[in-house]
């Protein structure tokens, strides 16, 4: 990534507090009009480093730079990083209009000016019309629309967002994630979002940065953390996954051959250096199976087992199959088209999805 | 504090507010412990006038305590557990006092159970001398109790409901839960409710010296030597003995406070009802309020008759000449003084307090658990010390240009700053800091943040400061008695002088008018903030 295009920067930073390391040695950039996600679990850093770009921490180390420049030393109401927080932090002695007008007031918006501005953004949001009523006469999922307008109005350079959607109900929540795409595809602009629902980040994220004990685990698309996790944290943290002991037995050009149990494969080498005779771990997506009744003739490796568990998720069927002395998760998408499984079957599962960590 | 370098204009505030507070609240102070010298402190040390008014102190704190905080208990177990009748008769009895300077119990003392009282003589036909430890001791106990009771019951009622359900729930009679539940939870916040109500008794000036006699106490020896023989150096090194005395008191009951930490402090009594105690106890309780609150009307009612009769008890005849007289000349001067002086401090008390406790309580700079310590620090710091300070201090030829009204305001504000300081830091602990944050990330000053979100939030913390700031302006005594100045006369100075002068027709006039002037305004205060008031602890 160039400089020219990373709008947010931050390197080789630190931030303790007390004795604990809250924030070690992390740098990452983000480039101009991205969504960019920093996903883990509570106690991991990721909020820490977020309210350091907005400048409400001073990093004990390292620089953040903001469009180009150095923001170290300027107060957080200089840095053009507005931010909307978790509980929304909405002014409840002011309107929802005020609310909104608050950052444009302060930035001695002209009258007629900023009337247009608060009324379009809540207009954006799709809160026109709301703009008298008080901030406890709002539903949750409306208080988070006003938070996002309040700080979306002043334009800035950067959006910062605090687990926005974690104190909404799991409907809700999904609805405002989509929203909240469109919005951000809409206007092009840096958005930096800090969420502990991989769910909500692998949706949302141009770009995720994985923190856990106060370092970024893996940064990358949403779809290369998923698929192809560096260490076993992250595979386990985003998503459900089965993580199997295996030994590399052989090692070629772009494939590497890999033993467990009785079985053998030979599968996509990852970037990670590896040695014949290294142990390992296979990491496979419970989706990546394919599910059939005993007997059925399918491509890939394949691995006889028999069903010892079922839960019925919805939109998936989620089977617990032991196969020799090891259980592995296997979900079948679309439960509905097919008759329940019990008893023998047959997981076949394509070379292609099975990734290697090498730890 | 990278954070204050990068705002300058914080920075600034920041100095002036600490300024501020050296200035008026340390080096008074400062000035009394350093005035006798070390040659001054083994003078008066050794030539031992101060063990009377020691012991005195210390014998009457121990008896005034015990009685007051067993009155003031009885009467919040009563209003806080009980289902007696008239609840909202005996609060509103209960406030009173608080409304009054303590030592016009002293004046109705005189008047009810002196040589020719009301009772002792015209009901017993005796005449028992009660000037002296005995006297004092009945006196405090009355005028205290009711600040003991409000103590104690802000601290029963943090006790959590639920917890009383749970043990009642569990087969525990109502007895049992009190003894068991109630009040182990509450013991740190009764602790901390008896020494205040000990530190109050210790810093009286008022009672001690009407009917004292010739039993000093440490307040009023500091001023009998100022006085009576103008020696500053005695007086300086025996308000200093005081002021020991009552940071010790303080500090025991800072530790007791902190660690209040397993009781629930929601700061707001829950609306969940708490488990119903027999009828016999309700009954029970209704007549001990109902005695004590006789107490309490007998001694403001006898003021009022005393204040509206030609010559009391002798000469019931209507009159309103001693509210003419009170009103007229000087003593109207003396009456606006105190209404003036009250409502100019109280305003800058409270406000000031607040952006200092926002200031401390926000901020993460080095040194702010200082400044929060000198911030309550005044509400260790006895009257009769406070006010030799700012004589010592202040009332220097050079400064002769600034009106002396000043003086008596500023003493006011900072000697009541923990008051609003603490009321400003526990509204500030229910508002959450991403609210602050939020103004700042939408491109406004910390300080701008601070104007347009904080303080419009805090307006109930504002309330308590303004109100209880007033009401202990209007009502002390000791603070000014060496602070005023004959155009500077406030109401309690003026109802002292008059008791003394035995002139009891206006000196109880004065103390009415005086009382119903505080409560006029704080009407009138109450219908501009829309009936939100709160009287908050009634002291820091």
């Amino acid at each position: 990534m160039s400089p020219e295009t990373a709008h947010v920067r931050v390197s080789h930073v630190t931030k303790r507090f007390g004795g604990v390391t809250a924030v070690d040695d992390v740098s990452f950039e983000v480039p101009k009009g991205s969504f960019a996600t920093l996903l883990g679990p509570s106690g991991c850093g990721k909020t820490t480093t977020l309210r350091m770009i907005a400048g409400f921490y001073d990093p004990d180390l390292g620089d953040i730079e903001i469009g180009g420049r150095r923001v170290n030393n300027l107060p957080v109401h200089r840095r053009g990083t507005a931010m909307v927080f978790q509980d929304y932090a909405l002014f409840p002695h002011m309107t929802v209009r005020d609310n909104v007008a608050y950052g444009l007031r302060v930035a001695h918006v002209s009258g007629p000016d900023r009337t247009r501005r608060v009324d379009e953004t809540l207009a954006f949001v799709g809160l026109g019309g709301l703009g008298d009523r008080w901030p406890n006469q709002l539903s949750g999922g409306q208080q988070q629309r006003v938070a996002v307008a309040r700080a979306l109005v002043i334009q800035p350079q950067v959006l910062l967002l605090d687990e926005p959607l974690s104190n909404l109900d799991a409907k809700l929540r999904e609805q405002l994630r989509v929203e909240m795409r469109i919005l951000q595809r809409r206007l092009g602009m840096t958005f930096v979002y800090v969420t502990h629902d991989q769910e909500e980040a692998l949706s949302l994220s141009d770009w995720i940065a994985v923190m856990n004990a106060g370092k970024v685990e893996q940064a990358g698309a949403p779809w290369e953390i998923y698929y192809h996790p560096r260490t076993a944290f992250l595979a386990d943290f985003v998503g459900a996954v089965n993580l199997v002991p295996a030994q590399v037995t052989n090692l070629a050009d772009g494939t590497a051959t890999v033993s467990f149990g009785r079985h053998r494969a030979e599968v996509r080498r990852p970037e990670a250096s590896l040695r014949a005779g290294q142990d390992v771990r296979l990491c496979v997506r419970p989706e990546s199976f394919t599910i059939a009744p005993e007997g059925t003739v399918a491509s890939g490796i394949s691995l006889p087992g028999t069903i010892v568990r079922r839960a019925f998720l919805g939109d998936t069927m989620r089977y617990w199959v032991k196969v020799d002395d090891r259980e592995w998760i296997v979900d079948q998408p679309d439960p509905g088209g097919s008759a329940t499984l019990d008893g023998p079957v047959s997981l076949s599962l394509r070379p292609d999805r099975v990734h290697v960590i090498a730890e | 504090m990278r954070s204050l370098r990068r705002e300058p204009a914080l920075l600034l505030a920041l100095l002036a507010v600490t300024a501020l507070v050296l200035l008026f609240v340390v080096y008074p102070q400062l000035q009394v412990v350093l005035t006798p010298g070390p040659g001054g402190y083994v003078q008066y040390l050794q030539d031992g006038t101060w063990v009377g008014p020691l012991r005195n102190s210390i014998q009457l704190t121990l008896l005034s305590t015990t009685t007051a905080v067993v009155l003031g208990f009885i009467y919040a177990y009563a209003m806080v557990y009980s289902n007696m009748r008239w609840k909202p008769f005996f609060r509103l009895v209960g406030i009173l006092p608080l409304l009054s300077p303590p030592f016009v119990v002293a004046a109705a003392y005189t008047l009810l159970f002196g040589a020719r009282g009301v009772i002792s003589y015209g009901v017993f036909g005796q005449s028992p001398n009660i000037y002296g430890l005995n006297g004092v001791w009945g006196v405090q106990t009355i005028a205290f109790f009711p600040f003991a009771y409000q103590l104690i019951a802000d601290a029963l009622s943090r006790s959590d409901p639920r917890m009383e359900q749970a043990a009642r729930n569990l087969g525990a009679g109502s007895w049992r839960v009190f003894r068991t539940v109630t009040l182990p939870l509450s013991r740190p916040g009764l602790g901390a409710a008896i020494l205040t109500t000990a530190i109050y008794i210790l810093e009286d000036f008022g009672n001690p010296q009407l009917i004292g006699g010739s039993f000093y106490v440490l307040p009023t020896e500091a001023y009998s030597l100022i006085s009576s023989f103008g020696e500053f150096t005695s007086a300086a090194a025996v308000s200093t003995i005081l002021l020991l005395l009552a940071l010790g008191l303080y500090l025991a009951k800072v530790r007791l406070d902190g660690g209040r930490s397993f009781v629930t402090i929601s700061g707001r009594a829950s609306s969940m009802p708490r488990p119903p105690v027999s009828a016999a106890v309700s009954r029970a309780c209704f007549v001990a309020c109902f005695a004590l609150a006789g107490i309490i009307l007998l001694v403001y009612g006898s003021l009022v008759v005393s204040a509206l009769t030609l010559r009391f008890p002798n000469n019931l005849q209507f009159t309103t000449e001693h509210f003419q007289y009170v009103l007229s000349g000087t003593n109207g001067d003396a009456l606006r003084n105190t209404l003036v002086f009250s409502g100019v401090a109280a305003a800058i008390s409270a406000v000031f307090a607040l952006f200092a406790g926002w200031l401390v309580q926000r901020g993460t700079w080095p040194g702010r658990r200082v400044l929060d310590l000198l911030l309550i620090l005044p509400a260790a710091i006895p009257g009769i010390f406070f006010g030799l300070g700012y004589l010592l201090a202040f009332n220097q030829r050079w400064l002769d240009f600034v009106d002396r009204g000043w003086l008596i305001i500023i003493a006011f504000v900072f000697w009541n700053i923990p008051v609003g300081y603490q009321a400003a830091v526990a509204g500030l602990r229910q508002i959450d800091r991403s609210i602050d944050e939020a103004a700042t990330s939408l491109g406004a000053s910390s300080i701008r943040g601070f104007r347009d979100v904080v303080l419009p939030m805090l307006g109930g913390s504002l309330r308590v400061g303004f109100v209880t700031t007033f009401v202990r302006a209007v009502t002390t005594l000791s603070l000014v008695i060496f602070l005023f100045t004959p155009p500077t006369t406030t109401a309690t100075i003026r109802i002292y002088q008059l008791v003394g002068d035995l002139n009891w027709g206006a000196a109880t006039a004065y103390t009415v008018a005086d009382i119903g002037m505080a409560i006029i305004a704080l009407l009138v205060f109450a219908v501009l903030a829309r009936g939100r008031i709160a009287l908050g602890a009634a002291r820091a």
